[in-house]
């Protein structure tokens, strides 16, 4: 049984009779990447808040590290959506200090500041006021900012927001650096492409009220319906499960009831059909998004 | 606690960078010797030209004698009182300015007192002359010349030489009126000292909130303290700030007045009762973190900085009260007012300093306030990092006055 590392009961948050959060209840396990995803205003950056201690909850219970939000501080780190730094102090030192107030010796701070620096390749300018970074540098410097205490948990709101493709995969590699290292973290955000590249569990939120959550795979294939292409020269007009099949050039669409892909897959190999190509055609998790919040706005 | 220290450094030496605090710091010094520079330089012409407008001019005094007493002169008084046979021979003196002023003593004077006093602009410089030490020496030596031995002559002319002893000083070295001044200068310096620094420390605190407000680090910081302990931090760093430059000024007037100011230092510990610098000093101290706390908290709000110092300032004006009510105080320095202003917490510092050399302060004034205010810090505190926290994430926006009352309740 992993060890749950976050947790949400019943989560509700309201500003002046709007809710933003309703009843949000979900579980964040050890050495998972977990996505929070929804359309914007969906609620994701006020749930975030309150598990960071920065607003409190009008219902509802929140377990961070097995206590109440803002009781552990070290152990965690904290990606704000709103970024921002001291503008002109230097980079280095403001490093140095937001480690310092998480507890971490001057000394420590510093040479793991450096590393992480390093890591994010604008160690040149250490001794730079912030100010003289650019944005994409800032992010990234916000980012260290987050991880150069040594967190177990991360939370990053929005990470990948106003980075240019090199840097996001620069991001995406650390993020999985970081799990390797036995890290969790959970990340919020709406470029579905990173998400299902990165996220092994995700939630999504809509209006506030949690609508998918769960094993990433799992809701794929739950979502996707059963279709699977396939290129052979030669399909047998029996084959069980088989519901629909549609031609178009040399591919073959198959539409399936009852069985699932791999099971079709046996049954090819069994019967020595030649196949040039066999793919399990999942659904993107960014039409299962759309597919589900329209349904929702529809009801 | 560690990490209030760390709040407290940071603050301190960021701030201490800054080139508004060294200019600032440096401008008081500059200015005065600037000023030292101005006086020596025009000094004589300035000198003489202040003596001859407000100080009285120590010019020669003519007499008309029409009664017989005053002829002649006693020796001692012939270089600064001529005698002048009829008036208009003395005004004749007067006009050509041989004498200041003139004198006529009538023939009636011994059943009616009345002299006339001659001078040539009239008004101050008259009614300054009329309570002169000289003249009334002058008089009462003249009068009783043949019939008083000299010492009653002596106490007559000027009957009070005091020496000062007071009950519970009984025992103390006593020096005198210069002691008496100096009880009294030293807790009203430390009252203004207090304000001084009060302004000066929650304008770097004000500053500094607001800057972090826009660049938004706010978030960050309080993932990692929480808002008392930040709170907490920056008055302390700050406070050390304004301290430092207001010890700065001081060690630079003190170098300025080529040390006199330094001797009177040293001298002071042994002039004034050091119960009064010791209480001096705690309500200082304690007074400080009354008010910056409440000032960070409360500043917060403010959606400009502008806003910030207007609500910050309400509190400034509470510590100023007493300095403007000090008056007053001087017939009755334990009337009821001045005990109710005692005791509320924010107008105690200021107002104890400067009640505690007036009269002796009851002894259950002092502990009693001193209480209140032990007891008002955390409290203060826990108030006041409540509204900082809940004005720190508020971008755009000040919260009304229910707003804050909700924030408070919420433990």
């Amino acid at each position: 049984m992993p060890l749950t590392m976050l947790e949400t009961r019943n989560l509700v948050k309201r500003y002046d009779g709007f809710t933003a959060v309703d009843d949000l209840s979900f579980d964040v396990y050890e050495g998972d990447i977990f996505g929070l995803l929804g359309p914007n205003g969906a609620g994701k950056t006020t749930a975030i808040r309150t598990i960071m201690d920065i607003f409190k909850p009008d219902e509802g219970t929140i377990t961070v590290l097995g206590r109440p939000p803002g009781v552990v501080r070290r152990r965690i780190g904290y990606l704000p959506e709103e970024r921002g730094l001291y503008q002109d102090l230097k980079v280095l030192d403001v490093l140095i200090y937001l480690a310092e107030l998480k507890g971490i010796p001057r000394s420590t701070a510093r040479e793991q500041a450096l590393i992480w620096l390093e890591r994010v390749e604008i160690s040149e300018w250490a001794k730079r006021k912030v100010r003289d970074l650019s944005r994409g540098m800032q992010q990234k410097l916000q980012f260290v900012a987050s991880v150069v205490h040594d967190p177990e948990l991360l939370i990053l709101d929005e990470p990948f927001q106003g980075l240019d493709p090199i840097n996001v995969d620069l991001l995406k590699g650390l993020i999985r650096d970081l799990q390797a290292d036995g890290k969790t973290v959970m990340l919020s955000a709406h470029q579905m492409n990173l998400v299902e590249a990165l996220c092994d569990r995700i939630l999504l939120i809509d209006d506030g009220q949690g609508v998918l959550y769960g094993d990433l795979a799992e809701i794929k294939r739950q979502h996707s319906p059963g279709t699977v292409r396939l290129r052979t020269p030669d399909l047998p007009g029996d084959l069980p499960g088989v519901a629909h099949v549609e031609r178009r050039d040399d591919t073959l669409t198959l539409t399936l009831e009852g069985i699932t892909p791999q099971q079709l897959l046996g049954e090819l190999v069994k019967r020595e059909i030649t196949i040039e190509s066999f793919e399990v055609a999942s659904a993107p998790l960014e039409d299962i998004f759309i597919t589900v919040v329209r349904e929702r706005d529809d009801a | 606690m560690r990490k209030i220290l760390i709040v407290a450094r940071h603050e301190y030496l960021v701030n201490i960078r800054r080139v508004g605090f060294i200019v600032m710091t440096a401008l008081v010094p500059v200015l005065g010797a600037a000023g030292l520079f101005v006086a020596a330089f025009f000094g004589g012409q300035a000198a003489s030209f202040f003596a001859s407008t407000f100080v009285p001019q120590e010019e020669n005094i003519g007499v008309v004698d029409e009664m017989g007493s005053f002829t002649p002169i006693l020796p001692e008084y012939q270089d600064r009182i001529t005698l002048y046979p009829d008036e208009d021979q003395g005004r004749a003196a007067l006009q050509s300015e041989e004498i200041g002023s003139l004198l006529v003593i009538p023939a009636e004077y011994m059943d009616s007192g009345k002299v006339t006093i001659i001078t040539r602009e009239g008004g101050f410089s008259a009614a300054v002359l009329e309570d002169s030490d000289i003249l009334h020496s002058f008089f009462v030596d003249h009068l009783l010349r043949e019939e008083a031995d000299p010492r009653l002559r002596a106490r007559l002319a000027d009957p009070i030489e005091p020496v000062l002893v007071s009950l519970e000083e009984e025992g103390e070295p006593e020096s005198g009126p210069l002691s008496v001044i100096l009880n009294l200068m030293v807790p009203y310096f430390l009252g203004i000292l207090l304000v001084m620094t009060i302004f000066v420390t929650s304008g770097y605190l004000l500053q500094g909130v607001a800057r972090e407000k826009t660049s938004r680090v706010m978030e960050i910081l309080l993932s990692s303290v929480t808002a008392q302990e930040l709170l907490a931090g920056k008055v302390l760093g700050l406070g050390a700030l304004g301290l430092t430059q207001i010890i700065i000024w001081l060690a630079s007037s003190v170098a300025l007045s080529g040390g006199t100011m330094g001797l009177l230092g040293i001298a002071l510990p042994f002039l004034v009762r050091p119960q009064v610098l010791l209480l001096g000093v705690v309500y200082y101290v304690l007074g400080f973190l009354v008010y910056a706390v409440m000032m960070g908290g409360v500043g917060a709000l403010g959606t400009t900085q502008q806003e910030s110092q207007q609500l910050a300032g309400i509190f400034s004006m509470m510590a100023a009260i007493p300095l403007m009510v000090g008056g007053f105080m001087f017939s009755n320095p334990n009337m009821t007012f001045v005990r109710v202003l005692s005791w509320f917490p924010f107008t105690a510092p200021t107002m104890m300093l400067l009640r505690m050399p007036l009269a002796e302060v009851p002894a259950i004034d002092i502990v009693g306030s001193i209480l209140v205010l032990i007891l008002t810090i955390p409290a203060v505190l826990w108030a006041g990092s409540k509204i900082f926290r809940m004005g720190l994430l508020m971008y755009g926006k000040r919260p009304g006055l229910r707003q804050v009352l909700r924030a408070l309740r919420q433990a």
